[in-house]
């Protein structure tokens, strides 16, 4: 259990300051200054994410979606803690009581997710 | 406003919030309205900064085994919906006055601990049947000592409901509230420093996330700011997890204490700043 929450929350950090580090120098190496004045969507995190996967999927790339792919990896990190944790209490550890007890977190952070 | 001065001072938000089990808000909210960045703004970056703080520093935690999931994850319960409460209740209630309340919770604590300074941590002699039933206990090696600490967790049934509260805090008044979370693992629930802290540590990410999508709808996040903070609490938190492993518990203690000091009195000036 402690090995699979230590490398989820790892993976989740890690690709995070990937993606904020290579967006930070490819706005850097473009505009010559590491600088960003737009402004994220304002709208909910489940919206934010899937505007942004589109983006993706559709070839749209630039230093921007890179920053805001890593903030959304931020964000998602602890959340998919909660889920994946959930799923090992459940089928591996068959430690129903805890099962209970991250389902019902799990299910408050998704709404949490499309509130506004 | 350079960048590199807000990655410096993310870093320091990080170390700190690392070793103090809290986000990096109480250097981060000072510090970005001192550059000259709207509160509003400072807090919806600090609220960013303690979900890296968080996943940052619990990665090493729950590797070294000080961080204990299953508690974590039921306190989890009881301060997301207090969040969540305290959200919905933010509109409506005299945030003043509770600044001031929060002020003087943590400067009494701090008191508290200062009286008890001279004792050592010690497990408890027998825990409550609610705090068996949850499997409430845990074990890790101390690198300070060098030896294995038993410990056990007693009155989940204060420390649930007091959980709740200290998420209602952290909801109404936009801050982690992680102070609060330590000193309830602390002082109820009777856990080493150690693990006070890294438990903390898990439990803050997920409420600084419930607050989080609000946040963001309102516009508030500004991606400018987030990149170097971010970058910057990372470093900082990775930092502090390797500084906490070594420490003895006592010198936590004491740190947490001189933390309690400086936020209960930020809480209270920004309580008296704030108009009406």
């Amino acid at each position: 259990m402690e090995r699979v929450v230590g490398r989820i929350l790892f993976a989740g950090v890690s690709v995070s300051v990937c993606c904020l580090a290579a967006g930070l120098l490819w706005q850097w190496a473009s505009i010559g200054q590491p600088r960003f004045d737009y402004e994220l969507p304002h709208t909910h995190i489940a919206r934010f994410l899937l505007g942004e996967l589109t983006a993706v999927v559709h070839g749209r790339v630039s230093p921007a979606r890179l920053i805001n792919l890593g903030i959304l990896a931020l964000l998602l990190t602890p959340y998919l803690r909660v889920v994946l944790s959930m799923v090992y209490f459940v089928a591996i550890e068959r430690n129903y009581k805890y099962g209970i007890i991250t389902g019902f977190v799990g299910t408050i952070l998704t709404y949490s997710l499309f509130s506004r | 406003l350079t960048i590199g001065a807000l990655f410096l001072v993310s870093i320091l938000a990080g170390f700190v919030g690392a070793i103090g089990g809290m986000g990096g808000g109480i250097v981060l909210i000072p510090a970005l309205t001192w550059f000259g960045v709207d509160i509003k703004h400072a807090i919806a970056i600090s609220i960013l900064s303690v979900i890296a703080t968080s996943s940052g520093s619990a990665a090493a935690y729950v590797r070294d085994g000080l961080t204990n999931l299953r508690l974590g994850m039921f306190l989890e319960m009881f301060t997301m919906l207090g969040a969540l409460a305290g959200a919905a209740l933010a509109v409506s209630l005299p945030s003043r006055l509770l600044f001031f309340l929060l002020g003087t919770v943590l400067l009494c604590s701090a008191a508290l601990l200062w009286a008890r300074r001279k004792e050592e941590w010690k497990p408890p002699d027998s825990q409550d049947s609610l705090s068996r039933w949850l499997e409430l206990e845990g074990i890790y090696l101390d690198h300070a000592t060098g030896g294995a600490i038993e410990y056990r967790a007693i009155r989940a049934h204060l420390g649930g409901p007091l959980m709740f509260l200290a998420g209602m805090v952290a909801g109404l008044l936009g801050i982690g509230a992680g102070a609060l979370k330590v000193l309830i693992h602390d002082l109820i629930m009777k856990l080493p420093p150690k693990v006070s802290t890294a438990t903390s540590n898990l439990i803050i990410g997920v409420t600084a996330l419930a607050g989080a999508s609000v946040y963001l709808a309102q516009g508030l996040l500004l991606p400018g700011l987030a990149v170097p903070v971010i970058l910057g609490v990372v470093a900082g938190a990775f930092l502090g997890t390797r500084v906490l492993v070594k420490l003895p518990n006592r010198v936590v203690h004491r740190v947490f204490f001189f933390l309690l000091l400086i936020l209960g009195t930020e809480v209270i000036v920004r309580g008296i700043r704030k108009t009406p």
